[in-house]
């Protein structure tokens, strides 16, 4: 993978922007719902989701690996990294399997990421607490993650649709 | 597509098997020994490791402590001679003569030859007259047992039955093993004596229902309990007609050597020692009302009960206030003891 | 570096077909984790005969009484109502489980020692056990 200065300055911006939506939905938290500390709703999933198809793979886990090392930092609280790399990896793997399948849209891939990433959550909650007690909020998540999911595919679309016409070929860009 | 399903079969089988390893559940096992059922419920910890290691205690203490096994060392007691018994049997045998004394009689292992004879725990249960009463009656008595170190005789014609201890020792016995499993919360329940363990959800304590008299089905009384041992005697638990429509109930007065005219229908005694919950349970319903009050007065510090009475009256002592809820239009007069 | 063709951004039918996963997955975890506890909240009558449970009947599932025979050593009817269960006849010697009555709530049981039967109801915020 050629690195040029473009797309590094993209991957950067697209991690402060990231970092920027985990601290917007820290201003929502759904732990007033489901009182497990460190879940959340994955509005960052949208920069994954975008990542994914506009600049590929890597760059994806780039971000990702970046906004959770940093997050992390920025909160001070190390376990709180935990739940972030489990949601976050999980729901890229997801991500990845489902965007090869011919059928989906962006909609169908963002709702099996933002599954992908509570089970992750719910499978780190379950690490630090040492409890599978946690189990009974899966299905509530799960329940939640159809509407964030429908939501961050939603966003995804509509910005995409107002890129139309930007091609983000990695070291081959051209606007307009 | 077939990378996705495969993906979500995946993710579908590790969660049936985190599932499968959860052990928050409630987990019960039931026997059938010393003549009774037992049940046993807990949370938490290895409970498959908990129920093998208390059947396995409770099979033990069987083969130790039954007067129908031949080879117990109360059979071979009661079997005449001098025998040598287990350390824990001499010791239990001890602690019952500590019993016997403190509640003047009122409980007493001794008191098996009329036990026998009424046969009210056999089959065949009948109605002794006052000459067979007077002629056995003189066997009873804490003096007829000789106890030194682990020797052990009997005078000629006694025997003695720690049926009113054994349960209340097993339950001691068993208690011990919670921590030993690492078990979060549980209890014990062998035929009418109970041990609680933890919270039941890690918050409030486990809910026991006393079970009402004159209504066996109902409940009388609910009592939360946690770390305690509680154990209820009443005549209701085991009874018979005679031909003549006279019933008669389980529990032996030493002293008479008839069924205990009690004004109680129930005895439960809630303490940190389940032996003790056990004999005290049995004397003070012997004791009656007043006598059951009288020495809770002088021994306060050590237990808490609650007596029904025939009269219709629930009479608790002060330490259970807090821990009681009293059913809803219930047929008792509840009012603590002073 | 290999890219996937940009994305669909209208929802197909597919899309559908992920959500229905979905929340088959989010109702199959609730049935696993929320379905065995005591049947939710409804009175269940176990019984159980040496050992083996013979019978798990859910009472307010019940059209009309059920009547179950225990064979063994001794014999004993039990009757199962919406509202409570009973043993009804028995040529057990003690005849305890008889004297017990029915039993309505959760957490009470009838017990029959010589032939080794248990009946207990399960469920309906009862006590935990019952003693006496």
């Amino acid at each position: 993978m050629r690195i040029n200065t473009r797309s590094l300055t993209l991957c950067a911006v697209l991690t402060a922007l990231a970092l920027g939506l985990s601290t917007l939905e820290n201003l929502f938290p759904i732990t007033l719902v489901i009182p497990l500390p460190g879940v959340k709703l994955g509005l960052a999933n949208i920069v994954t989701v975008f990542a994914l198809y506009a600049l590929g793979t890597g760059p994806a886990v780039g971000i990702l690996l970046g906004r959770c090392l940093l997050g992390s930092i920025f909160a001070g609280n190390f376990s709180a990294l935990l739940f972030s790399l489990l949601g976050g990896f999980s729901a890229i793997l997801m991500m990845i399997a489902l965007h090869h399948m011919p059928g989906l849209s962006i909609f169908g891939v963002s709702i099996g990421g933002a599954a992908a990433h509570n089970i992750g959550q719910i499978a780190a909650a379950m690490i630090t607490l040492g409890s599978t007690a946690v189990l009974g909020y899966l299905p509530i998540l799960l329940g939640v993650s159809l509407f964030t999911g429908a939501l961050t595919g939603f966003v995804a679309s509509l910005l995409f649709r107002a890129m139309r016409h930007i091609h983000f070929q990695t070291g081959d860009t051209s606007y307009g | 597509m077939k990378r996705f399903s495969c993906m979500l079969l995946a993710l579908v089988t590790i969660l049936l098997l985190t599932a499968c390893g959860s052990q928050q559940k409630l987990q019960t096992h039931q026997i059938f020994a010393m003549d009774t059922v037992m049940d046993f419920a807990v949370y938490g910890g290895d409970s498959q490791g908990f129920f093998t290691a208390a059947t396995q205690e409770i099979n033990r203490l069987e083969a130790l402590l039954s007067r129908t096994k031949a080879e117990s060392d109360i059979s071979r007691i009661n079997g005449g001679g001098t025998v040598t018994v287990s350390e824990e049997t001499a010791e239990l045998l001890q602690e019952a003569l500590y019993y016997a004394q403190l509640t003047d009689g009122a409980f007493d292992m001794t008191v098996a030859p009329l036990v026998n004879a009424w046969g009210i725990h056999t089959e065949a249960p009948r109605v002794l007259t006052q000459d067979e009463i007077a002629s056995l009656l003189p066997l009873v008595g804490s003096e007829h047992l000789h106890l030194d170190g682990t020797t052990v005789s009997l005078d000629e014609g006694c025997s003695i039955d720690l049926g009113g201890i054994a349960k209340g020792y097993a339950s001691v016995r068993l208690a011990q093993l919670f921590e030993v499993y690492g078990i979060q919360g549980g209890w014990v329940s062998l035929g009418g004596n109970v041990y609680t363990y933890g919270t039941r959800d890690g918050k409030a304590p486990w809910l026991v229902s006393i079970r009402d008299p004159s209504s066996p089905a109902g409940a009388a009384v609910m009592v939360g309990l946690s770390n305690q041992f509680a154990v209820t005697s009443g005549g209701y638990q085991r009874y018979f007609t005679a031909e003549d429509g006279t019933v008669y109930q389980h529990i032996l007065d030493p002293k008479t050597g008839a069924p205990a005219q009690s004004d109680l229908l129930s005895v439960t005694i809630i303490c940190p020692d389940g032996t003790m919950a056990d004999a005290y349970s049995t004397a003070l319903y012997v004791m009656g009302a007043q006598g059951a009050a009288d020495f809770w007065r002088s021994h306060s510090s050590n237990f808490d009960m609650i007596l029904i009475t025939a009269d219709g009256q629930l009479l608790y002592t002060p330490g259970l206030e807090n821990s009681l809820t009293l059913e809803e239009g219930g047929r008792y007069e509840a009012r603590p003891l002073t | 570096m290999k890219h996937a063709p940009l994305p669909k951004l209208r929802p197909t039918i597919w899309d559908g077909l992920v959500a229905a996963l979905v929340l088959v997955l989010a109702v199959g975890t609730a049935v696993l984790f929320y379905g065995n506890l005591d049947h939710g909240d409804q009175l269940t009558a176990v019984i159980t005969h040496r050992g083996e449970t013979v019978e798990n009947v859910v009472l307010a599932s019940l059209q009309e009484e059920k009547i179950i025979h225990i064979d063994g050593q001794y014999h004993l009817t039990i009757a199962l109502h919406p509202d409570g269960v009973q043993v009804t006849q028995s040529d057990c010697p003690g005849q305890d489980c008889l004297h017990t009555g029915t039993i309505r709530r959760g957490g009470q049981s009838i017990i029959c020692l010589p032939e080794q039967v248990v009946i207990r109801l399960e469920g309906s915020g009862g006590p935990d056990l019952v003693l006496g």
